[in-house]
């Protein structure tokens, strides 16, 4: 493995419930190197969605520590959280999460825009074609079918150049077909940009498609970090 | 986030339709308070033009000695226009042949430019209505009042000497505007020049001749005027505005700018709950869009400054489109009652614009800026769980609200009372509102359990989201409440005016009755009139002594005890003449403040004293007063003290002595009664048979009171209708901002397969019982609330209303489920799945 540029030590989550505490993350310890593709499964229940949101700096852990292309976000507010992720992290979400309001390719001029890029707009439509959407930028979200809008949210995903992509089942809501195709897609630009992928999904070819694969079983990882058969 | 990434953010929640019902509810506060501010500062400058006329002027500097030329001086630097009008009493001779019939008339000399403000009205006949004009008495030309014409027997057209000078009697002087100033300047008017003062010779030293310096300009010359001369007025030379010179109009337009004032702070509150309303609808849709922002590197700060960069945009073209807005509804009100409002209205001042705009950027802060600052807080993790608890508390969102409501109210209206008062009443309701809306829910859930499916499907929804809809029933019990605020103060308001002059008021006064006529002019009085009332005698003396001293050093005395050796003597004045009279009964229109009233045969010289005279002048119970009756002396002792209404139009004294202290001294009569219109001839049958009474007119000044009531009703009532306005839209805001919440739920069900019918029917229902509750509580608010104003604020008496209790609700119901249906009805029919992808 290359440097690591996502890790985690110790990582517990627990959250507080009617019937007393629920610990969700139990001792979590991960690496994922520079330009690997990692994908976290389990069943429903399991904890992947939240180790996910815990390492891309989206939520914070109750102990352990969190280390992103070297800075330690689990010791950061939420104030530079949120500029760790502006510089080098990207989503994929099952439900696409694009802002209604805004068309296509207001969607992928969104994160260009927060960082100040004053060539948003050019770079979001040279995205919007990478992902084959080139016509269809003045759409909005409700005017595109499911794979449309995944497409979208890839480039998005992508417009801001990131160095972890984090996807969470970004097929889920898709029918198989356009699942494939949005995963090709995915796979394809990643390869392109050389990016980290961490894959959060239970769908088993899908997740077979990443270099390796942690299996998280009530909280806790029961098969480390295993290297694909390619 | 930079300026331009701000603005940009701004233009597509515009563009997306996010923002509109927040502009349109912050164009609604803006418009609504400047619309309101401005026409009632338009009309409360054309209220105040209005009964300056009773003034003749702005202000008037009144004297027994000429006016100094410093004053004239003082006001002509500061822009002031000014008239010199000078009134003495003078015999009046027919000036023919064979005519020496005379009267005593009061002359009023005036110099060019009189009157100020109002307007002259002469005819060319006695005892008829007159039409106005702009002129004046031509040099050596005199108007006389009607009375004077069958008195002297001549006509227009006749010659009337004043003095050592003829004059010839150019019309009929039908009213003057500032006659109404006193009741006591009895004798009839007669109207000359100044300028032809000298050659009557009249005005000698020591003649009783009123002098008085006429002045019309802006308020803050006057002021300045009056701040300059202010040390030199005293104690010789009275300074006085419209709300010295009559009670009645003084009071009534206190009031009335009370309950202006009242309107617009209702409104401002009103406005500030649909800001509200808009800014929680525009933030809960942002949560998502937030969560987005987040993970795509906007930090708590970005999203901070951001949104409150796009409330300052919207703000900005709130503030500058709602002053237009209440610009031209303000037109829009005029134009729509020029008809009614047959004043010209002066241009505004600058103040409610000021106040429109400043009202717009307090509101956003204080009922906005919460909501959207509670979206700093959102979880970057939404945008997997949707479920994530967020938002601000709601006591956090509350206090900001009431501190600056607080601050808002206090200073527009300048009036801390009145505004503790309103916000006093709105916090305690508000507590007891919230909490009988979570009984009667609760209740309500009960009661469902056995109805039909319509209403159990209703009042299970309303129990279900019991949080939102306490908060819903408050939004409606509030504005509710302010609406009957305004109607039950309007209305009592307006009753207590319509009181102060009811038909039949005495128009009329009789002075000068020998005592030998008395029992013939009450007779024929009686058989000719309603007249009911009973002759006063009137018996001139003066009060030489107090408590055995003089009064001179009885005024000393009181001098030094209360105010020091520099301040104004305080005392009965030993100088002029007072009219007593004796009564064996209290007279009507006085009440007892203290003491007891002497039985009607008691033989005890006794007085009677009114409350400001005796608290003026430092007397009380158990003090003797020592009189000088033609020169007969007379010692009474203060048995009672009592309040007059004097704007009763009845004779009213402030001595009235025991019959046993007075009976015996030579007398005359007066009394006060009505005369309709069509019956004025009578005065002149009067006039004929009793030569020497004195009759004096007073339908000029009753008409005047009323057209100024009137008025001031009409802008009461308009204010009202703006409130009301106000209040409806706070309401589609609220419906507005449920509307999601209700649709989702009303969808899915609609997909389960529940009919129109049904769903429409449960929507409609759910706001009826959301509009009971609503009456029910603001019935309770609104009678609280009242009941404070107008004990506290307007003094007036107050009842509860019975009928309100049953109105309240009902009128919640109806309206409430009106606006509900009119809001919502378009979704009930759209299809669900459409629904369900745009809420």
């Amino acid at each position: 493995m290359s440097t690591p540029i996502l890790s985690a030590q110790a990582v517990v989550k627990r959250v507080p419930t009617a019937e007393g505490e629920l610990t969700i993350l139990d001792q979590i310890d991960l690496a994922v190197g520079a330009g690997d593709q990692v994908a976290v499964v389990g069943e429903s229940g399991s904890g992947k969605t939240t180790l996910l949101g815990i390492l891309a700096g989206l939520d914070l852990p109750s102990s352990g520590e969190v280390w992103l292309d070297g800075d330690q976000i689990t010791a950061m507010g939420e104030e530079d959280r949120a500029r760790v992720r502006g510089r080098c992290v990207g989503f994929v979400f099952q439900s696409f999460q694009l802002i209604d309001s805004l068309t296509a390719l207001e969607n992928v001029m969104l994160p260009l825009e927060l960082r100040g890029d004053r060539q948003a707009r050019d770079d979001a439509r040279d995205f919007l074609d990478r992902v084959g959407l080139g016509a269809r930028t003045t759409h909005y979200p409700r005017q595109l079918s499911g794979g449309e809008q995944q497409r979208v949210a890839i480039a998005r995903a992508f417009a801001s150049g990131p160095k972890v992509l984090f996807a969470d089942e970004p097929t889920g809501n898709l029918d198989t077909a356009t699942g494939a195709k949005v995963a090709d897609l995915l796979f394809d630009l990643n390869r392109e940009a050389g990016t980290t992928l961490v894959l959060v999904t239970h769908d088993a070819a899908l997740a077979s498609r990443c270099g390796a694969t942690i299996t998280l079983a009530a909280g806790r990882i029961v098969e480390p970090l295993l290297e694909a058969v390619e | 986030m930079t300026l331009s990434l701000v603005l940009r953010f701004a233009s597509r929640d515009w563009r997306a339709g996010e923002l509109r019902l927040l502009l349109a509810a912050l164009l609604l506060a803006v418009g609504a308070v400047s619309a309101i501010s401005l026409f009632v500062d338009r009309l409360h400058r054309a209220l105040i033009a209005e009964s300056t006329t009773f003034l003749g002027a702005d202000r008037v500097i009144d004297s027994s000695r000429p006016i100094p030329d410093a004053f004239r001086e003082a006001a002509t630097e500061r822009g002031i226009v000014q008239a010199d009008v000078i009134t003495f009493p003078s015999m009046v001779f027919a000036a023919s042949e064979g005519n020496d019939r005379n009267l005593l008339a009061s002359v009023k000399a005036v110099a060019a430019g009189y009157p100020l403000r109002g307007t002259l009205r002469t005819a060319g006949e006695p005892f008829s209505e007159g039409a106005f004009t702009d002129a004046l008495p031509a040099p050596g030309e005199v108007w006389m009042d009607s009375r004077l014409f069958p008195a002297l027997g001549v006509a227009v057209g006749d010659r009337v000497a004043v003095g050592y000078e003829e004059f010839t009697v150019g019309a009929v002087l039908t009213a003057e505007p500032d006659r109404g100033g006193s009741f006591f300047d009895f004798a009839p008017r007669l109207l000359m020049r100044a300028e032809d003062v000298p050659a009557t010779r009249v005005v000698q030293p020591g003649s009783r001749i009123g002098y008085r310096l006429a002045l019309a300009g802006d308020d803050a010359p006057l002021a300045s005027l009056y701040d300059a001369i202010s040390e030199e007025l005293r104690p010789n030379y009275r300074w006085r505005s419209i709300r010295d010179a009559n009670a009645t109009i003084g009071r009534a337009l206190e009031r009335a700018e009370s309950f202006l004032l009242l309107g617009g702070l209702l409104a401002v509150l009103l406005a500030g709950i649909a800001v509200a309303l808009g800014a929680n609808r525009y933030s809960r849709r942002h949560f998502d869009h937030v969560a987005v922002l987040k993970t795509l590197g906007a930090t708590p700060s970005d999203i901070q400054w951001g949104y409150t960069g796009v409330l300052l945009v919207i703000g900005l073209a709130g503030a500058v489109l709602g002053l237009v807005l209440g610009a031209l509804v303000h037109l829009g009100i005029i134009a729509a009652l020029g008809r009614f409002l047959p004043i010209d209205l002066p241009m505004p001042g600058p103040r409610p614009l000021f106040i429109g705009l400043v009202t717009g950027f307090i509101c956003l802060l204080a009922f906005a800026l919460p909501p959207l600052l509670a979206l700093r807080g959102i979880s970057p993790m939404r945008v997997i769980r949707r479920d994530l608890a967020h938002g601000v508390a709601p006591a956090v969102t509350y206090s900001f609200a009431i501190i600056g409501s607080l601050g808002l109210l206090v200073w527009y209206s300048g009036n801390v009372f009145l505004t503790i008062w309103a916000l006093l009443g709105a916090v305690v309701t508000g507590s007891v509102f919230a909490s009988m809306a979570l009984l009667l829910l609760r209740g309500g859930r009960v009661l469902g359990m056995q109805a039909g499916s319509v209403w159990r499907l209703a009042l299970a929804g309303l129990q279900r989201r019991y949080r939102e809809n306490v908060a819903q029933i408050m939004i409606f019990g509030f504005a509710i409440m302010l609406l009957l605020i305004m109607l039950l103060v309007r209305t009592a308001l307006i009753d207590e005016w319509q009181a102060q002059i009811p038909e039949g008021t005495p128009n009329h006064f009789l002075m000068n009755v020998g005592s030998d006529e008395a029992d013939a002019v009450q007779e024929l009085l009686t058989s000719r009139t309603e007249y009911e009332g009973e002759l006063f005698p009137m018996i001139r003396g003066r009060i030489t002594e107090v408590n055995g001293m003089s009064s001179r050093e009885w005024r000393e005395q009181r001098r030094e005890l209360r105010r020091g050796p520099d301040g104004p003597p305080r005392g009965p004045s030993t100088r002029g003449s007072r009219n007593l009279t004796f009564s064996a009964e209290l007279p009507e229109n006085n009440v007892l403040v203290d003491g007891e009233w002497w039985p009607a045969d008691g033989d005890e010289p006794l007085v009677s004293l009114e409350a400001d005279y005796a608290e003026d002048n430092g007397l009380s119970i158990g003090d003797t007063l020592g009189f000088d009756i033609g020169g007969l002396p007379l010692a009474a002792e203060v048995a009672n003290i009592r309040r007059v209404e004097w704007d009763s139009l009845a004779p009213n004294f402030f001595l009235i002595l025991s019959p046993a202290a007075l009976k015996g001294y030579p007398a005359t009569y007066m009394t006060s009664f009505h005369l309709p219109k069509e019956q004025k001839r009578f005065l002149s049958e009067l006039l004929a048979a009793h030569p020497s009474i004195t009759v004096i007119d007073v339908d000029g000044i009753i008409a005047q009171v009323r057209g100024i009531i009137d008025r001031v009703t009409q802008a009461v009532e308009l204010v009202l209708y703006l409130v009301l306005s106000a209040g409806v839209l706070v309401l589609i805001a609220s419906i507005q901002s449920s509307r999601d919440q209700r649709l989702r739920e009303h969808a899915l069900l609609r997909a389960l397969g529940g009919t129109r019918k049904l769903i429409g029917g449960a929507l409609v229902s759910e706001f009826a019982v959301l509009g009971v509750f609503a009456g029910l509580v603001a019935v309770i608010g609104a009678e609280i609330t009242v009941y404070a104003l107008n004990t506290q604020i307007f003094e007036l008496s107050h009842a509860f209303h019975p009928w309100l209790w049953a109105a309240g609700p009902a009128f919640g119901m109806a309206l409430i489920a009106a606006v509900g249906y009119l809001g919502t009805r378009k979704l009930v029919h759209s299809p669900p799945a459409t629904v369900l992808r745009e809420v």
